[in-house]
C-alpha cells in the first residue's frame, strides 16, 4: 500500500494542476520569469582580454562556484522576442551548468570595460539586438545563446543540440482536457494519461524507472525486499 | 551628278568599311553597380542545418511550407535547388572533413540569389522585368516578363526557376531579399532574422566586408582565406565565408569579371552608330552590285 502511494505520489503535483481552482506557482520560476523580462544597458565596450588572464582575472575577485546564487535563469529575453517568437523559452540550469563546467570564462569570456561593471556580467548586457550597424561584429542575444550552447554541447558531446532538446515544448492546459472524477485513483490517473501519450508509455518501460530491481530501504517493510520494482511487483500496469 | 542605284551603294559600302576599320567610338563598359547594398555574409561554419531559414522564407514569402519542416533525417540525402515552390535550400555536404574522432563533419549552405552587383539576368532581360535596385536586390517585375527565361540562362549560379506547371500565369521565382521588409527602416530578410546561430548576417555590403575580414584575421585557422562573392562575377551582394573549400559546397569557381561585362561591350561596340548594320548592308549591297554587273542581260529570246 505504502508502495502504491510513493507509486502516485509523483502524480500529485499534475493532479493539483488539474484540479485546484486556484493554481500554485513556483516562487523561483516567478523570480526566473521576471528577471527574463529584465533588459540592462547595451555595453559598448568590452576588455578584450584572453581566456586565461579572464580566469586570473575571476581569481583574483575572488568569484568561484560557491557565488553562484541563481540557480536557474529561463532565457525568455524581450530582446529576442522583439524579432521572432517561435519557440518556448529555455530553461537554463545556471549552477549546474557551473558546477559541470567548473570555468565560468567558458561563457562569461569578455567583461565590460568600466572597471565598475560586475566580472560576470549578464549576457544580454553585451549581445542584444542583431545586425547592430554600428557594432557589426557583435552578434545578437539569440545567436549568443545558440552558438555558446550548441557548440559546447557538441564539443563535449553531451547536451541536445535540437530544437526540443533545449525549448520547452508548447505543453497546452490540460484542464479542458483531462476529465477525472473526483479522488481519482493512481490507477484512473495513469489511465488518463495513457489515453494520449502512450508512446511515452511505451518509453517509460524501457527505462530505469520500470526496469530497476534492488533494495527500497525507505519503503516501510519492503527494506529487505530486493526483487521489487515496478516491473515485478505492477501495481497500475497497463 | 545623278547619282544611279549602283553608285549609291558602292559609296556606302566604302563608308561602312571605313567605320569598320576605324575603332568603335563607344564608351569603356561601366558598372552599374549601386553605391552602398545591403548584402548578407553567410557563415558556413556557423550553420548549423537547421532549415529554419527555409521555414522563414516560405512563410515571409508566401510559398507552400517546405518539405519536411522539422526533420533532418532524410532531406539532406539529395542535393536540392532552388525552385519555383522555395527561393532557398540548405544543402548539406562531406567534404572529407573529419573531428578528432574520425567522424565525417557535415557542412551546410544555403543557396539563394546572389542577388550580384552586375547581374547577368538583369542584362539579359529583354524587357527590363530584372532590375538591380539602390538595396542591392535584384528585382523582379512580373508585369513586364515575357516569359522568354533569358535570366535563367545568365545566372551564372543558375538561380531563377520558372513555374513551368502554371500555363497561364508563370513567373520566374526566386529570392527577392525580402524588398518590402529590407526596404523598410530596421527591416531584416526573415532567413536572417529566424537564423538561430547568426550564421546569416545581414547589413551594409561594406561593413560585411569588414566583418568578414576581422573574422578571417581573428581566426585563421577556422577559414579559408577566401570571402566567396567579394569578387566574383564582379561581386555579389550575398557573400559565404567557408572552412571547406568552395566548389566542395557548390559555390562555383567564378571569374572576376562581372558576366555582362562581355556581352555588353560586345553588343555596344556592335551598335554604336549603327556602324555594324551599316557595313552588312554595304557589303551586301556591294556584292549585288558586283553580281549583276557580272550577270549575262536576261535572255529574251526563249526556247
Amino acid at each position: 500500500m505504502i508502495k502504491k502511494i510513493m507509486v502516485c505520489a509523483c502524480l500529485i503535483p499534475f493532479l493539483a494542476g488539474v484540479c485546484a481552482a486556484e493554481v500554485w506557482k513556483a516562487p523561483d520560476q516567478e523570480q526566473a520569469r521576471e528577471r527574463a523580462k529584465e533588459t540592462v544597458p547595451f555595453v559598448k565596450e568590452y576588455k578584450d582580454d584572453c581566456q586565461i588572464s579572464r580566469r586570473i582575472c575571476l581569481m583574483d575577485a575572488g568569484i568561484s562556484l560557491d557565488d553562484v546564487t541563481t540557480v536557474y535563469f529561463l532565457l525568455d529575453s524581450p530582446i529576442i522576442k522583439d524579432r521572432e517568437d517561435h519557440y518556448e523559452p529555455v530553461r537554463f540550469a545556471h549552477k549546474r551548468h557551473a558546477a559541470l563546467v567548473d570555468d565560468c570564462t567558458q561563457c562569461h569570456h569578455y567583461r565590460p570595460k568600466d572597471e565598475n561593471a560586475l566580472e560576470t556580467t549578464r549576457c544580454s548586457a553585451c549581445h542584444q539586438d542583431s545586425f547592430n550597424p554600428e557594432y557589426p561584429e557583435r552578434i545578437g542575444l539569440k545567436a549568443a545563446y545558440h552558438q555558446q550552447c550548441m557548440e559546447c554541447h557538441q564539443q563535449e558531446a553531451k547536451g541536445p543540440v535540437d530544437c526540443t532538446g533545449c525549448h520547452l515544448k508548447h505543453v497546452p492546459d490540460h484542464k479542458e482536457l483531462v476529465k477525472l472524477p473526483d479522488n481519482p485513483d493512481p490507477i484512473q490517473v495513469t489511465k488518463a494519461c495513457l489515453e494520449c501519450h502512450d508512446t511515452q508509455g511505451e518509453d517509460m518501460l524501457k527505462t530505469a524507472h520500470w526496469l530497476w530491481r534492488g533494495p527500497s530501504p525507505y519503503t516501510t517493510g519492503h527494506r529487505k525486499d530486493i526483487l521489487h520494482g515496478k516491473g515485478t511487483t505492477a501495481l497500475n500496469n497497463f | 551628278m545623278q547619282i544611279t542605284r549602283r553608285h549609291f551603294f558602292r559609296v556606302m559600302g566604302v563608308a561602312g568599311a571605313s567605320v569598320a576599320v576605324r575603332p568603335p567610338a563607344g564608351h569603356a563598359w561601366q558598372s552599374k553597380a549601386p553605391p552602398d547594398p545591403y548584402g548578407c555574409l553567410v557563415d558556413l561554419t556557423r550553420c548549423v542545418g537547421c532549415r529554419k531559414c527555409e521555414e522563414a522564407c516560405a512563410e515571409v514569402n508566401c510559398l507552400p511550407e517546405p518539405e519536411r519542416v522539422n526533420c533532418q533525417c532524410t532531406i539532406f540525402e539529395k542535393d536540392r535547388r532552388p525552385d519555383h515552390d522555395a527561393y532557398t535550400v540548405v544543402n548539406r555536404y562531406y567534404t572529407g572533413k573529419v573531428d578528432e574522432f574520425d567522424k565525417p563533419v557535415p557542412t551546410f549552405a544555403k543557396v539563394q540569389c546572389m542577388h550580384c552587383q552586375d547581374p547577368a539576368c538583369v542584362s539579359a532581360c529583354i524587357v527590363g522585368a530584372l532590375t538591380k535596385d539602390e538595396t542591392g536586390t535584384v528585382r523582379y517585375d512580373v508585369t513586364k516578363c515575357i516569359g522568354c527565361r533569358y535570366c535563367m540562362v545568365a545566372c551564372p549560379f543558375e538561380i531563377p526557376a520558372y513555374e513551368y506547371h502554371d500555363p497561364i500565369t508563370p513567373k520566374v521565382m526566386k529570392c527577392t531579399f525580402c524588398y518590402d521588409r529590407i526596404s523598410k527602416q530596421g527591416g531584416v530578410p526573415g532567413c536572417a532574422t529566424i537564423c538561430p546561430t547568426e550564421a546569416i548576417t545581414f547589413g551594409r555590403r561594406d561593413t560585411l566586408l569588414e566583418v568578414a575580414k576581422q573574422r578571417l584575421k581573428n581566426n585563421p585557422a577556422r577559414y579559408l582565406p577566401h570571402i566567396y562573392g567579394e569578387k566574383e562575377v564582379g561581386g555579389t551582394s550575398w557573400m559565404y565565408l567557408s572552412g571547406v573549400p568552395f566548389e566542395q559546397v557548390n559555390l562555383p569557381a567564378l571569374p572576376e569579371t562581372p558576366s555582362p561585362k562581355l556581352s555588353e561591350t560586345v553588343q555596344h561596340s556592335l551598335f554604336t552608330y549603327l556602324w555594324s548594320p551599316i557595313l552588312l548592308f554595304g557589303v551586301l549591297g556591294g556584292l549585288m552590285a558586283w553580281f549583276n554587273k557580272n550577270d549575262n542581260p536576261p535572255d529574251k529570246g526563249g526556247v
